[in-house]
């Protein structure tokens, strides 16, 4: 018996250290794999400036498209679950958002076009990945970095919707957040019961 | 009785010592990244200290590993740790997202901090000197929304 034990103990620390020599070898390709890809991102880096630009220039009242649609009919469901501090009805809305994200039609954009709405719609993404688990005042976070990138997808690629782009100053600490909504009566997300008039409208779309 | 207590034991050194063969990925790497979080946002000193000691395991591409983090089957625990750890944010190649993301994660960063949700505490119950005081808390909030502020 004490044979066998002491024969496994040997055998163990043969295999270990062949173990050891192995994660080297995959240390040193990890490192080249990580390397090349830090250059394909710069590529990327510079696409995004140069048409950052052109983001701007695009006027939503210009452009009456319902591409966004359901993108913004997503978000509105997840901005009234806040308002009513209903976390499973905002939850339910992201998942909406995500599912429409998946339906978009992606063929329809510019090349311009389409660099930034991956970058919007990624970011989107994680933070409705995020609000489909997460407790309500996690959720109003994400939903803050939400509402940022909603308006910069209506001005990349416009809603036939007509919309109110709302602000508390009170809201994320003091800083101040905006929001998107349809009623032209002020429903604060942030706060919910605790404070739902809280907030002024900053900006109409197609009104 | 005796015989059976010998029996299970020596099957269970027997899947103790087998395990040992099944590959762990290690997620170590010499090079610092141009894109790394310190090293593209110019972090000052006191600060990148604080990064790399309460931060750096689970979230670049560098861990440094404890001696009985590298036995099965805490290595493979840690490694399904570091792996989730690194999806959500990795500072190794922070400098690569757009300014859009580098915004969104300063945000998750800093209420992380602020809330003693990050670092872990059952990571902090091992790495003691991980663990932020609340100056450190502080410094770190005041630096990081400034930098959040003009990305």
């Amino acid at each position: 018996m004490k044979k066998i034990f002491l024969l496994l103990t040997v055998v163990s620390l043969i295999l270990t250290s062949c173990g050891s020599d192995n994660s080297v070898e995959a240390e040193g390709n990890e490192s080249k794999q990580q390397e090349s890809d830090g250059h394909d991102h710069d590529h990327g880096d510079h696409d995004h400036s140069s048409s950052e630009t052109a983001e701007r220039n695009i006027q939503s009242s210009d452009v009456e498209s319902n591409m966004a649609d359901a993108i913004v009919d997503a978000y509105l469901e997840i901005k009234n679950g806040l308002v009513a501090d209903d976390k499973e009805a905002a939850a339910k809305g992201a998942e909406s958002l995500l599912a429409s994200f998946k339906d978009f039609d992606m063929t329809q954009l510019s090349d311009e076009q389409h660099t930034d709405y991956m970058d919007i719609m990624e970011n989107s993404k994680e933070q409705a990945e995020h609000i489909v688990k997460s407790p309500i005042d996690h959720q109003r976070e994400h939903f803050e970095v939400l509402s940022v990138d909603l308006n910069d997808m209506i001005d990349l690629i416009g809603t036939s919707k007509s919309l109110f782009q709302d602000f508390c100053p009170m809201a994320s600490g003091g800083k101040g957040a905006t929001w998107i909504s349809s009623s032209e009566e002020i429903q604060n997300p942030y706060f919910g019961s605790k404070m739902v008039d809280c907030g002024e409208i900053q900006n109409k779309i197609n009104e | 009785m005796k015989k059976i207590i010998k029996k299970i034991l020596l099957i269970l050194l027997i899947a103790f010592v087998g395990i040992q063969f099944v590959p762990t990925d290690r997620n170590e790497s010499d090079v610092v990244l141009e894109s790394d979080f310190i090293k593209s946002q110019n972090v000052p000193d006191n600060l990148a200290s604080l990064f790399q000691t309460s931060c750096y395991d689970c979230h670049s591409n560098n861990t440094k590993y404890p001696w009985y983090n590298r036995i099965a089957p805490v290595s493979w625990m840690l490694a399904e740790h570091i792996e989730e750890g690194k999806e959500e944010l990795n500072f190794s190649t922070f400098g690569d997202l757009s300014s859009r993301k580098q915004k969104s994660k300063l945000k998750s960063i800093i209420r992380h901090i602020n809330n003693g949700e990050m670092p872990l505490s059952s990571y902090t119950l091992v790495h003691s000197d991980a663990i932020l005081s609340n100056s450190e808390k502080d410094e770190l909030d005041i630096w990081l929304n400034e930098l959040r502020d003009n990305l």
